[in-house]
């Protein structure tokens, strides 16, 4: 088996569409698919490198498995339903604690997927959207939740993460809205995610490899610690 | 699902081990090379010798003969059993101590050297110590939460580490340094070297029993939640996707590429490469499943079964057989590293060819191709498929065992007309593609007469290119093949090809003529006069040049005409031949004449005065059926007078006669002009023609490349013939007049003056004076320019002269130099001498004297 190069993980609550996403853009077809057991991988080829892509299954069951998927990751897409207000907040208070195995420079992605269900989805890409006011936003019956929620959830995370905006990518170029259905913006999104993950590949290369540094590094001097209270 | 890939051979039964004492089960078992041992719960502890039998149908049976069987003298069960064989000692579990036994006869060793306090042990596969003769121990201590390292020897057992974990432990497994636990609540990763570690995932293990097992270098498999069986390696990542098993685990191996499971009611078997379920065997009351050195054994409390793996190859066969072509790859390449290589690639390529022939047969064309391609197949055996596309000559035999289950393509599409044209476009395009790589080499006369074949039945444009192009089509199958479907031209393409010319032509001719019918193309005539162009068989031109030219005289005779070059400076054809053959075909004689005379140019006074004349004959042809000027007429005209004009060759006198009489002025006075005789032909142009500019232009042409004097000659012919006095026509006055003035300076000047009427004024004339004193003033000035040239240069000339004389010569006063007036004066320059370049003249004293 090919060793991948870097990973990039798929978190969200279940149902939100992450297997279909996947698929959608390895595949590039829409497939009715069943709750995923435990996860799934895909390695792609970028360019010189290979970056496996891991589906975690939503279900509140597997959610202890995160962490570990999550380790050493590269880049996480958090996804959520944009008819469902809950999947965000979900992002946020269930999933967000298990990206904190992940590589230190990992980078984040926002995705609200399943547009295809809204009215809103006849319009044009959502460049324009941010500058709609939310009363405009809200407006859309069936739309629960609008391109500002996410990309102030995206600010949360910096926060979370003691990360200077001014040193990551801005939230408008890291909040996606998709359907995994059409297939609108889904090949973009995987696209500007990869592209992002290739410095972090070749800096993780050139630092050696990441899960020694992962464990001996700054991992240990916790779990020690707590071994030795409890 | 449903791969085959083990099978169950039962082992040990239960009358062996314990005849009828019901109350025995077995607890644990152990085996090692050839020895089999079970634990019980009555303390005993079994050795059996375990035979593997194939028998000739490849079945695999096992039969197990009990060699002896020990009581360890506790009434406690044995719960655990590893061999250690470098040490030939067997480590035994029973009521919390492990004891080393002799793995033969089951003695312990006299030192009574033992574990005291283990719950469960495992032993490092991976060890760090580096000692043959010794195998490290991992204890699960019953002291709470505690682990411990030990070093077991022969007959000696040394601790060497204790950790503590910060739950107690359950399961354990060992890789070098790394210890991978079941805690209470959640799977860790502990270093016990460095004693760091790291969270794999929450488990409860109260709910469930945990399952911790090495499965490679660095890398465990176990029991995570909800009956997923979880990879994880010694950084606490995955590698893998987890495999989904039941709810109720008990137990796990690992036979690559499976991982298989235990639970209740089946054994169930996923494949590590694509997280599949691929196989899944009742079994009830299973106890124990373990995988000791590849083989995987299962126990149910009364009896022991192996797990038999099925060869991978057959494996694959079975997947191919239910075209899962995906799985069989995915398989194959999994078996790369367990297979020698060059075993695999045998079998690999002969599986990428079965995969091939399976999309082949879904009419999935890429990846067929993509299968064949990298399977290298033979492409004759896709070409047997097709029925009559083979050469009868091939020596192909069909590979055995067969790649495939087709005989030929009416079985694999069932008569499916539409399936069998896209499985013949497949083939044209697959063959099209391989017909000039290597994969070809060997077998091109079998792939191009299939392609022409192909390409003859789908009346495929690239049948003609296939021909034209070098090509290693076998001549008798492809051209019966081509009669058959009645591809007339390319049949005779092929005969070209092979170097039957005769034959081809025979066909085209046919094909022309319409005895056959063939409507590949529509110009078949000029294809054929053409290659009779080309032909360097020159009985064949011969022979079909009488057919040609009756066609199309003079579409035909380009079979003369424009031969090659090279073919004409070695070996042509004579043209006497071709004109006499000619002779009959007007139309093309005059076309062969003319490319001999104008565009070979062929200095030969026959063939110009032939040509001349045929020109004539066809103008007093065409005049005596009309008087019109038909464009025709004009046409032959104008040829007739370029070549009278150009050519020096044909017979004047000849022609001149020929022509008398006619009403040809024209071409008379050029006549007469070749003769010289230029004052009658003036005189046709001035008195019989009235073609003013004809005369002037007659005294340019017949004056190109001669002199002035005879160009003036010719154009005072002419002002006399205008100014002949017998007439006194006042055109000609005029004409006089207009060939003064337009042409002055063709014209001596004093000359003129001489013949000019006195009755002309000075205006008449002015352009005409005007030119001439303007042309002598330019003469005078160029002449003096030319004179003062001369001049300057002879002059140079003379310096240079002096100069090449400047040798010394020696003077002495007996060697008076006689030809000076040594007593005169210096009269004259050449009286002086030139020496070592300065001018010396001498005195009446006879000195010499330097001037300069």
């Amino acid at each position: 088996m090919k060793k991948p190069d870097g990973k990039v993980v798929l978190l969200g609550d279940m149902n939100v569409g992450k297997t279909s996403l996947l698929h959608r853009y390895m595949e590039k077809r829409f497939q009715e698919t069943v709750s995923t057991v435990g996860g799934a991988f895909y390695l792609k080829q970028w360019g010189p490198y290979n970056i496996s892509i891991w589906d975690t299954a939503g279900r509140e069951q597997f959610h202890g498995l995160g962490s570990m998927y999550c380790r050493g990751a590269a880049a996480v897409i958090l996804t959520y339903d944009v008819n469902s207000l809950q999947s965000l907040t979900e992002l946020e208070e269930r999933f967000l604690a298990l990206t904190d195995s992940a590589s230190a420079d990992c980078i984040f992605a926002i995705v609200g997927n399943k547009v295809d269900l809204t009215d809103d989805c006849a319009l044009p890409p959502d460049e324009n959207r941010p500058e709609k006011s939310v009363a405009s936003c809200s407006s859309k019956v069936r739309k629960q939740v609008c391109a500002e929620d996410a990309i102030a959830l995206y600010k949360k995370i910096l926060k979370y993460k003691m990360l200077d905006e001014k040193d990551v990518p801005a939230a408008e170029k890291m909040c996606f809205e998709t359907s995994a259905k059409t297939g609108y913006k889904v090949d973009y999104l995987f696209e500007t995610v990869f592209d992002m993950v290739v410095p972090i590949i070749v800096r993780q290369k050139a630092e050696g490899p990441p899960q020694t540094v992962d464990i001996t590094d700054y991992k240990p001097a916790k779990r020690t610690k707590s071994g030795c209270c409890a | 699902m449903s791969v085959k890939a083990f099978k169950l051979v039962s082992a040990v039964e239960r009358e062996m081990l314990m005849g009828d004492k019901n109350y025995i089960n077995i607890e644990c078992i152990e085996c090692c090379g050839k020895n089999l041992y079970i634990g019980t719960n009555d303390c005993f502890i079994y050795r059996f010798l375990l035979d593997e039998k194939t028998s000739t149908a490849g079945k695999i049976t096992f039969a197990a003969t009990k060699q002896l069987h020990k009581y360890l003298g506790l009434k406690k069960p044995v719960s655990e059993l590893k061999a250690a064989s470098a040490l030939t000692r067997l480590l035994v579990l029973c009521d919390n101590t492990i004891t080393l036994v002799n793995m033969m006869n089951l003695e312990p060793v006299p030192t009574g050297a033992r574990i005291k306090g283990a719950v469960t042990f495992t032993l490092n596969e991976n060890p760090v110590s580096g000692d043959p003769f010794c195998v490290e121990v991992c204890i699960i201590s019953v002291k709470r939460r505690t682990i411990q390292m030990f070093m077991v020897f022969e007959d000696r057992v040394q601790i060497v580490k204790e950790v503590f974990t910060p739950e107690q432990p359950c399961a354990v497994a060992v890789d070098g340094y790394y210890l991978c636990l079941a805690l209470t609540t959640q799977y860790i990763i502990l270093n016990y070297n460095t004693g760091v570690s790291q969270d794999l995932f929450p488990y409860c293990s109260d709910e469930k029993r945990p399952i911790v097992k090495r499965i490679g270098r660095q890398e465990f498999l176990l029991a995570g939640p909800g009956g997923l069986g979880m990879f994880a390696t010694v950084d606490g990542i995955s590698q893998r996707a987890p495999v989904h098993w039941s709810e109720n685990v008990i137990g796990a191996a690992l036979c690559f590429p499976y991982v298989v499971a235990l639970d209740d009611e089946f054994i169930t078997v996923h494949s590590m490469l694509d997280q599949q379920q691929k196989q899944t065997l009742p079994f009830k009351e299973g106890h124990i499943l373990q995988d000791f050195e590849g083989k995987v054994i299962v126990a149910t409390n009364k009896g022991v079964y192996i797990l038999v793996p099925l060869p991978l190859e057959k494996q694959i066969q079975d997947l191919l057989a239910s075209h899962r072509v995906e799985e069989a790859l995915v398989l194959a390449k999994g078996a790369r590293r367990n297979i020698p290589k060059e075993k695999f690639q045998v079998m690999y390529k002969r599986i990428l060819q079965q995969a091939g022939f399976i999309q082949f047969a879904q009419l999935q064309f890429l990846e067929a191709k993509e299968l064949f391609r990298s399977g290298q197949l033979d492409v004759r055996e896709l070409i047997s498929l097709y029925p009559f596309l083979l050469p009868t000559s091939s020596s192909f035999i069909r590979s055995h065992p067969p790649l495939h289950e087709y005989a030929d393509l009416n079985q694999l599409t069932q008569g499916d007309q539409e399936k069998m044209t896209k499985c013949k476009r497949f083939l044209m395009s697959y063959l099209n593609e391989v017909r000039s790589t290597e994969v070809a080499n060997g077998y091109k006369e079998d792939i191009d007469t299939a392609l022409l074949k192909l390409y003859a039945e789908a009346n495929h444009e690239s049948l003609l290119d296939l021909l034209v192009s070098e090509n290693f089509c076998l001549l008798t199958d492809s051209a019966a093949w081509l009669e058959k479907h009645k591809k007339y031209f390319a049949l005779g393409l092929l005969y070209h090809y092979n170097g039957q010319d005769a034959t081809a032509l025979q066909l085209w001719v046919k094909i022309v003529d319409g005895d056959i019918e063939d409507s590949t193309r529509s110009d078949l005539y000029e294809y054929i006069v053409d290659f009779l162009t080309f032909c360097s068989d020159q009985d064949l031109v011969w022979k079909y040049s009488e057919w040609v030219l009756q066609k199309n005289e003079e579409v035909g005779v380009q079979i003369f005409t424009k031969r090659p070059l090279e073919e004409q400076e070695k070996n042509n054809i004579n043209p006497d031949d071709i004109i006499s053959c000619l002779n009959k075909y007007p139309k093309a004689r005059v076309k062969y004449l003319e490319y001999l005379v104008v565009e070979r140019k062929i200095e030969k006074e026959k063939y110009h005065t032939h040509l001349a004349v045929l020109y004539l004959e066809a103008i007093l042809q065409l005049k005596s059926v009309t008087t019109d000027n038909c464009t025709e007429a004009t046409e032959l005209l104008l040829k007739l007078r370029s070549l009278l004009q150009k050519s020096d060759l044909y017979r004047i006198h000849f022609i001149l006669d020929k022509i008398q009489g006619t009403d040809l002025h024209m071409e008379s006075a050029i006549l007469y002009g070749k003769l010289e005789e230029h004052e009658k032909a003036l005189h046709i142009l001035v008195h019989e023609l009235k073609d003013y500019h004809a005369a002037e232009e007659y005294c340019i042409w017949n004056s190109e490349n001669r002199d002035m004097q005879y160009r003036r000659r010719l154009f005072h012919m002419l002002l006399s013939v205008y100014l002949n006095p017998s007439t006194s026509d006042c055109a000609l006055v005029m004409a006089a007049v207009d060939l003064l003035n337009n042409h002055a300076a063709e014209f001596d000047a004093s000359l003129v003056l001489q013949v000019v009427p006195d009755s002309w004024s000075v205006q008449l004339l002015s352009p005409f004076l005007a030119g001439a004193v303007r042309q002598s003033i330019h003469t005078r000035r160029m002449t003096q320019a030319a004179l003062g040239l001369a001049q300057a240069e002879n002059l140079i000339y003379k310096y240079e002269k002096v100069k090449q004389r400047g040798t010394p010569i020696l003077l002495s006063d007996k060697k008076m130099y006689k030809p000076w007036d040594v007593h005169g004066q210096v009269k004259e320059k050449d009286s002086s001498v030139v020496i070592r370049g300065f001018l010396w003249v001498t005195d009446r004293g006879g000195q010499m004297e330097r001037l300069n």
